[in-house]
This record gives structure tokens, sequence and C-alpha cells, in this order.
């Protein structure tokens, strides 16, 4: 009937189905029955071939009231994405004050910032990778404010500008570039970056996801510690052709309430600087993580972290519906119908689960169990 | 509104089992849309007052 706003893709999981409506780039999660309503209104010929189905079933129903419904639902699903609408700002080379030099497997990176506040946003991250070598940058960055806009540049032409406040939004878009300079990539080529940290044992890694202060970094760290390997902390970026996640060489942000914990496993954790740049977020130590032995990994699960002091160590199934609802808000998808499928595709083939603990050592037994498990699939 | 939940909870159920999916929009938590990010991001959207970069 009104084809045109039907999802493009569906896939079932469980006891729900999730839709993906290109138009908007948005998951719908919904129930079965839900599902099979939505399908009887969109193939019925008409407005009235399906009320009288409706009828014919129970007279007493509203049909009005139910058409109404999927009807605003499937408008809510087609809600047009807008396009981005950077303002175009002309280079300003004045703005060089403070350069740094980086070297990423000898992929050199030079970034240059107009104060050391603007640098905050951006070098304590990646200060491990800084160089003193004088050899000519490949690409050169550079990022400052100019008329309450915070600007970043790559090779003098205009990546993105923003309104100060937004700087995170500048964070995830350097690590975008970053991470498809030194992977060799075009943004295009990336499926979506997920909010969230990846460990990987030598052979395949998991997904920790959970909203910010439920323990990922600091699991994270605690699991590099104890062998596991960082893949990527709070940015995981999945690659369109392969599903997997690829290393982001961005260190580890441990919060000030995880230091006592990390601080006898993770060797001179004293001599990390203390960073503070967001109030809110308080003092910050970027620890920095050996490179994996190599770039990309299949992912094999994801896992919704929840640290909660005092509990025991538990890992229970989660509802594709309660995964979707933490993941998908806080990640960048590609909206490229290729890339939904095969995001899609990937979630199908992967187990999501619940971890609530409090015992490092326990927990770290769980995901070493998980591993064998998991590789074993 | 003072239902008496017992019997609110039969009649549901009951009208659930007569008409099937048709009850599916009247059910909560029948569907929820999820949008993803228009742009990338860093972990967490600075909270007011915390910005540096604007002095708030």
């Amino acid at each position: 009937m009104t084809n045109n706003l039907a999802p493009t893709y569906q896939r079932l999981f469980g006891s729900y189905w999730v839709l993906w409506y290109k138009t908007s780039n948005s998951y719908s999660v919904v129930d079965d029955n839900f599902k099979h309503l939505l399908y009887d209104y969109l193939e019925c010929v008409s407005l009235d071939n399906f009320k009288s189905q409706v009828a014919s079933i129970n007279p007493s129903l509203d049909a009005d009231a139910i058409a109404k419904n999927i009807q605003s639902y499937l408008e809510q699903c087609n809600v047009e994405q807008s396009s981005e609408s950077d303002l175009s700002s002309a280079f300003n080379p004045l703005k060089r004050k403070h350069s740094k030099k980086y070297n990423f497997k000898n992929n050199v990176f030079e970034v240059y910032y107009d104060s050391e506040l603007v640098q905050k946003t951006i070098h304590p991250s990646i200060a491990h990778l800084e160089t003193t070598d004088t050899g000519t940058a490949t690409v050169v960055y550079d990022i400052y404010i100019e008329n309450n806009m915070l600007c970043l540049f790559k090779n003098e032409a205009l990546v993105k500008t923003v309104p100060k406040r937004d700087y995170h939004i500048i964070q995830g878009k350097f690590a975008m570039e970053l991470l498809s300079f030194i992977h060799n990539r075009v943004e295009s080529d990336w499926l979506g970056t997920f909010h969230g940290s990846t460990i990987a044992d030598g052979k395949n890694s998991i997904l920790f996801i959970g909203h910010s202060g439920k323990g990922k970094s600091t699991l994270c760290a605690l699991l590099t510690a104890n062998g596991f390997e960082l893949v990527a902390d709070d940015v995981s970026p999945m690659l369109g052709s392969d599903s997997h996640i690829y290393h982001n060489p961005s260190a580890i942000s441990i919060k000030e309430g995880a230091f006592n914990v990390l601080r006898p496993l993770i060797p001179n954790f004293n001599s990390i600087p203390d960073v503070l740049f967001n109030k809110t977020k308080g003092v910050i130590k970027y620890v920095p993580c050996n490179n994996p032995s190599v770039s990309n990994y299949p992912c094999k699960a994801i896992i919704m972290v929840n640290y909660s002091a005092g509990s025991d160590t538990k890992l229970e199934l989660m509802s594709i519906k309660e995964v979707l609802e933490t993941l998908i808000p806080e990640s960048w998808l590609s909206p490229n119908p290729n890339h939904a499928e095969t995001f899609l595709n990937w979630l199908s083939a992967t187990p999501v689960y619940k971890l609530t603990y409090s015992s490092t050592k326990n927990v770290t037994q769980e995901i070493t169990n998980c591993f064998i498990q998991f590789g074993n699939h | 509104m003072n239902k008496d939940n017992n019997t609110d909870k039969i009649t549901r159920k009951d009208a659930i089992k007569k008409m099937g999916k048709y009850a599916a929009l009247t059910a909560v938590g029948t569907f929820v849309i999820l949008n993803p990010l228009k742009a990338q991001s860093s972990s967490v959207p600075p909270d007011p007052g915390g910005n540096p970069l604007t002095g708030d």
C-alpha cells in the first residue's frame, strides 16, 4: 500500500525483528506481532482493504486508529536524514601556534594546534605516538578555533567545523581521519565506529559496550595487563568489506575512580601524566598499550559491561533489543545500504551478553573462557 | 486511574488472545526506533559546565 515506506531490510533475532529503514538510516526493533501487523498493512492493496481485513477479525476493533498508528510509525521511521551542512571556512595559516609530529608504524603525520587548550582535545590520547623525527609528514592536520567554531583541516582543506561546545565531534572526526590514514582506507570504507572498546586474544576479538562510567575502559586496561591485546578503546571501527574491527592506536582513557585498581597492574602508572580537560569528566590518565599482533580481528561477541561493587561475576545472554538500545544511539553507522546489510549479517552471527563484575581476578578468567568458547565457533 | 490490576491483566490477556497481532499496537514496548549518530564522535558529549573551550 505504502511500500515506499517499507523497511529495506528485516532480520529475526530470537523474539524480535530488527528492521532497517534506508531513508532515515534508523533501526527499529519490533516484536513478532507488530512485524506481521506492519506487513499486513504494507501488503494491502488499499486502506479500505486493510480496514475490512481488521473488521473481519473482530468488528469491535478500531481499524481507523490501528491504520493511523501504523502510518505514524512508518512516517517516524522514514524521516529523511538531514545532510551535513558544514559552513565553508578558508584555511588560516596564522593559527599555527603549536606543532606536534606523530609516527605510527612509519606513517608520519603532523598536527598544528592554535592553543594549548585546543591541543588538549586531541594530543593526550595520541601523545605516545609523538616523534622528534624531522622527516616530512605525509599528512598535516590543523585544529583551531575561529569565530567560536572549532575547525579541522587536512592538508589545508576543511574537513569539519563545529561550534566549539561540540568538540567531541572534532575528536570523533579526527579519529576517523587517523584510522583511514593508518589503515590506508577512505571514510566510505568503514561500516561504522562503535562506541565501545575491543579486546583480542591474537585470533578473535570481543566488543565491550556500555554507557560511560560502566567500566569498559577499566576492564580493557585490566585485560591488557593480563595478556590480552587492546584493539580499540572508546571508538571501535568496523570495516565494511570484512566486518572486522581495526586497530585504533589511541590510548585507553582511565578516569580517576579506577586509578587504585590499575596502579599495581600497569607498569609506571604514576608516571603517566594526569590530564584535566573537561571538569565534569575529571582527571584522566591516557594509558598507551602495545600494538596488537595484527591490525584487525573478526569480532565474535558483544558484551555489555556493568561494573557493580561487591557483585559476583555473572555473564548472561541479552536480548538484541537491549544491546541495540545501548549501541546504536552512541555509535556512528554508515547510511550505505550495503554497510547496513553487512552490519545486520554480523549481528545475526554474533552472540550478545551482559557482564556484571567487581572482582578483577574472576572477570579475567570469565573473559578467558569467553575467548575459548567463541573461538571454537 | 485506580484500576484493579488483576482484572486488568485478565481482560488484557483475553483481548490479546482474541485479537492477536491487532492488539500489538496497544501493547507497551512493541517497537523502538533507534537512530545512530549522524557524525563520528568521541565518548561522551561534554556536559554543560564542564567544557573548557566555551568557558561555561
